[in-house]
């Protein structure tokens, strides 16, 4: 696939883009960082995500993350640069969920107005539809305001909702707020919750998988026709797949719609056995 | 329990000139005095053999808020005084038939506007617009309800006017028609018939009435019922839920009197000793049930022995009886703290009837807690107080008791908050619902989602039966174990635990994920331990889960889903 020779897209691994994806369209993909016991490891490497989830709950201590450091951000923009890239868009996860926007930011200032680094104010492919919807712009030689454009556009129709199989998880990141105060009294919840605006919100609760499961299709089904859509899940595949089948029943599916096992970086925020989508609404 | 109010002065002989404002306050604190005489019969009329709301103490509370209301008012134009009557009743409505009086109240006042003295065809005009009103404000009217004896109350009185326009003759007639129309409740209703009961909330309008005649009558309001209860009928459950400090025992005399029983003597006398008083009749053997301080636990027997062969006496120590009950649920141990709400966010105020049960709907997200359920109906007043204390003006009502639902409607449109109320009927209900709140979101829609969350859950509910009665083909005795399943009765058994289990079993359990079990104020926990272990075995593939309620009157509240 040609490509814009003037303009690279640039993401994180957040946007949990399938590997061809990011081959087909020249994605630089900058990895995050898994902290397992005091030692640092790569997005995507030394395990499987199905090893990880299914390890997670037994974790001690509770793995962390750490976003890229802005050294990798500023090496990667100068070999771009130097690979004869004029622009570089840089888009990455909510700013407000992570500090990788701001690492990123504070190596594109070393640049020149050359680099533009955006808040996608997702996550996982509500993040990653914008990227190759970027990326595609880009290859079939789009200028950079069309670039921008196009992002924002995508950004503006990106939905995210997933079902997690505890709040635990959410609650111990000390990263939402909210899941501190509704933290339940009883114990068999799942949380439901949705990534808007570059936050996560509570979207309420259900008390089983399958009640759970039946409120996420008709969630879904409110979206109206759709553009893209990615099912998410953390070591739930089988439920994803019968999710996605059952969907086919009701609306005609965006083209080669995807299956996730969404990336540790996240996952471990929400805990194994979670479901949910990332999808774009039709113009 | 005798009425705190002095006896109204009594005024035969003014009765039939116009009534001014100041009349009719007489009036009020006549039928309030004498509806709390006959509290404990009107309580006692309970249609379904669980401890339900207190129809009697309802409405005895609704009418003191009116009476509160105008007690201290110089005010003499009769439409004036009684809008403030109708504002007071609105404002202290407690249970549905609180909230029914009160709109019966409201009724009243309105045909009344601008009425400087009220004259029999005005009254009989008010008392038909009272009835519309009353009948506009359910959503589902009932017949055989207080519905029906407020209908049947404006219709005689029409008729009657035709014949007369002297207020004290179409009083009598009045009086005289919703006695009849009580009597006819357990034609229109069978839930009544099968009870073997009338209306208790009619029964209530009837006493309403009835102290107005006897007041301008020149009869006593303060004397005590001079009537018997079926034996099968009395009510002592309920009686347990009413113990005054200093009342320590409970005396039970079963007895044969030697001749016909002088009532209002026999209850004169008894009431000298103490609180609670019902007398049962059956076959000819009575029951006479009364409250006393310890120092006179025995005089209800030796007054007994004076008027008949004593064949039975139970007594018991009270609190005594309390304090043997192991305390699942102490009162200081984790106060609730209700999740803080912003400007411009839904927020949610759930009724919860115990403590356990309001920290679940706290840790869910409910923003205030309005304590209230089986038997202890919260006010339409306090429910506005929870609207207005809240910083946002968007608000959504659990009322969790089919009892509170038209409480919280009313409360709803006498605030200046946009109010929804979810109808949940039982606390799982209302679990389902919050379950589905997003407090950023837009209200129409939460609102919808939340109601749409009701049928999601199964509600079973556990407890005693307060009364012999045969309800949709299931025997109950008294003092057995019942289960509601739904609300409905589906069983009843001598155990707990073949309850419990009889109802999973009745509500499919074994078709569901989770069975959750929220267990009473009451309940021995050795016993929930137990049982909730022999549900574990017999539903290997659900998950069950337990949860201290602290409610009253229910050992278990189930939710299956």
């Amino acid at each position: 696939m040609s490509s814009n020779k003037e303009i690279a897209i640039v993401t994180d691994s957040t946007a949990d883009i399938p590997e061809c994806l990011v081959h087909d369209f020249e994605i630089n993909v900058v990895p995050n960082v898994m902290i397992i016991d005091g030692k640092s490891v790569e997005d995507g490497l030394g395990f499987t995500r199905e090893q990880f989830y299914s390890c997670l709950p037994e974790m001690k201590p509770i793995p962390t993350t750490s976003t890229p450091a802005t050294g990798t951000f500023e090496q990667l923009y100068a070999k771009l640069l130097a690979h004869g890239k004029s622009q570089i868009v840089s888009v990455h996860a909510a700013s407000a969920l992570s500090g990788i926007y701001n690492s990123a930011r504070l190596a594109a200032s070393r640049f020149r107005g050359q680099i533009h680094v955006l808040d996608s104010e997702q996550l996982s492919l509500g993040l990653g539809f914008q990227v190759l919807a970027a990326a595609e712009a880009a290859s079939t030689g789009a200028s950079l305001e069309r670039i921008l454009e196009v992002l924002q556009y995508v950004r503006l129709r990106a939905r995210v909702i997933a079902m997690l199989d505890t709040l635990e998880y959410v609650r111990r990141s000390g990263r939402v707020s909210w899941a501190r105060a509704r933290l339940g009294n009883l114990l068999s919840i799942k949380p439901f919750v949705e990534v808007r605006n570059g936050k996560v919100m509570s979207i309420g609760e259900t008390r089983t998988r399958r009640k759970g499961i039946d409120r996420l299709k008709e969630l879904l089904l409110n979206l109206g026709p759709l553009e893209k859509l990615a099912i998410l899940h953390t070591n739930a595949e089988s439920d994803a797949r019968e999710f996605l089948d059952d969907l086919n029943h009701y609306i005609v599916l965006p083209a080669q719609p995807m299956v996730v096992n969404i990336t540790t970086i996240i996952g471990v925020y929400t805990g194994p056995n979670g479901l949910g989508f990332a999808a774009i609404l039709k113009q | 329990m005798l009425s705190d109010l002095q006896e109204p002065q009594r005024q035969d002989s003014t009765f039939d000139g116009p009534l001014d404002g100041q009349f009719l306050k007489l009036l009020l604190e006549a039928s309030l005095t004498w509806l709390r005489t006959n509290q404990q019969t009107v309580n006692s009329l309970n249609v379904f053999p669980v401890p339900d709301g207190d129809t009697g103490t309802n409405m005895v509370l609704t009418m003191q808020a009116a009476y509160d209301e105008i007690s201290a008012s110089p005010e003499r134009n009769f439409g004036k005084m009684a809008h403030m009557v109708a504002h007071g009743a609105l404002m202290g409505a407690r249970g549905n038939s609180g909230v029914i009086l009160s709109q019966l109240w409201r009724g009243f006042a309105r045909a009344v506007d601008n009425v400087e003295y009220l004259d029999a065809t005005g009254f009989i005009h008010a008392l038909s617009v009272a009835r519309d009103t009353a009948y506009k404000g359910v959503v589902r009217p009932v017949e055989g309800t207080i519905l029906t004896v407020s209908k049947d109350v404006a219709a005689a009185g029409e008729q009657a006017l035709a014949k007369t326009d002297k207020l004290c003759d179409l009083l009598e007639v009045i009086v005289q028609e919703a006695n009849l129309s009580v009597q006819r409740t357990p034609d229109l209703l069978p839930v009544l018939r099968e009870a073997g009961v009338v209306d208790s909330g009619g029964k209530g309008l009837f006493f309403i009435f009835e102290g107005v005649f006897r007041f301008i009558h020149g009869q006593s309001l303060d004397a005590v019922v001079t009537t018997v209860q079926p034996l099968s009928s009395m009510n002592l459950e309920n009686a347990l839920e009413t113990i005054e400090p200093g009342q320590d025992y409970e005396v039970v005399v079963d007895f044969q009197p030697y001749e016909t029983l002088d009532l209002p003597s026999f209850y004169g006398s008894l009431q000298e000793m103490g609180t609670s008083i019902q007398v049962g009749e059956g076959d000819g053997i009575y029951r006479m049930h009364i409250h006393v301080p310890t120092e006179k636990r025995y005089h209800p027997i030796d007054y007994v022995m004076t008027v008949g062969t004593i064949t039975k006496v139970a007594m018991e120590n009270l609190l005594a009886q309390m304090g043997r009950i192991e305390p699942s649920c102490s009162e200081n141990q984790n106060k609730v703290s209700p999740a803080p709400v912003d400007p411009g966010q839904i927020a949610v105020v759930a009724v919860a009837p115990g403590m356990g049960i309001a920290r679940v709907f706290a840790s869910l997200g409910a923003n205030a807690i309005i304590e209230g359920g089986q038997t202890m109906n919260p006010s339409t007043q306090e429910i506005i107080h929870s609207f207005e204390n809240l910083p946002t003006d968007k608000v959504i009502l659990l009322p969790n008791n089919k009892n509170i639902i038209l409480a919280g409607k009313t409360a709803s449109e006498l605030t200046v908050k946009k109010v929804a109320v979810i109808p949940s009927r039982s606390v799982p209900q209302g679990l389902a619902a919050i379950m589905r709140l997003v407090p950023d979101g837009d209200f129409d829609n939460v609102v919808h989602e939340m109601t749409e969350a009701l049928d999601e859950v199964e509600t079973g509910e556990i407890t005693i039966a307060t009364r012999n009665v045969e309800i949709d083909g299931v025997e109950v005795q008294e003092g057995q174990i019942i289960a509601l399943l739904n609300g409905k009765l589906i069983l009843s058994s001598q155990s707990l635990e073949d309850a419990c289990l009889g109802l999973l079993e009745k509500a499919h359990a074994d078709h569901f994920e989770l069975i959750t079990m929220f267990y009473g104020e009451n309940t021995n926990k050795n016993e929930v331990y137990r049982i909730v272990d022999r549900v574990r075995i017999e539903y290997p593939k659900q998950e069950v889960e337990i949860q201290e309620g602290c409610q009253p009157h229910y050992q278990f509240i189930i939710a299956i889903e």
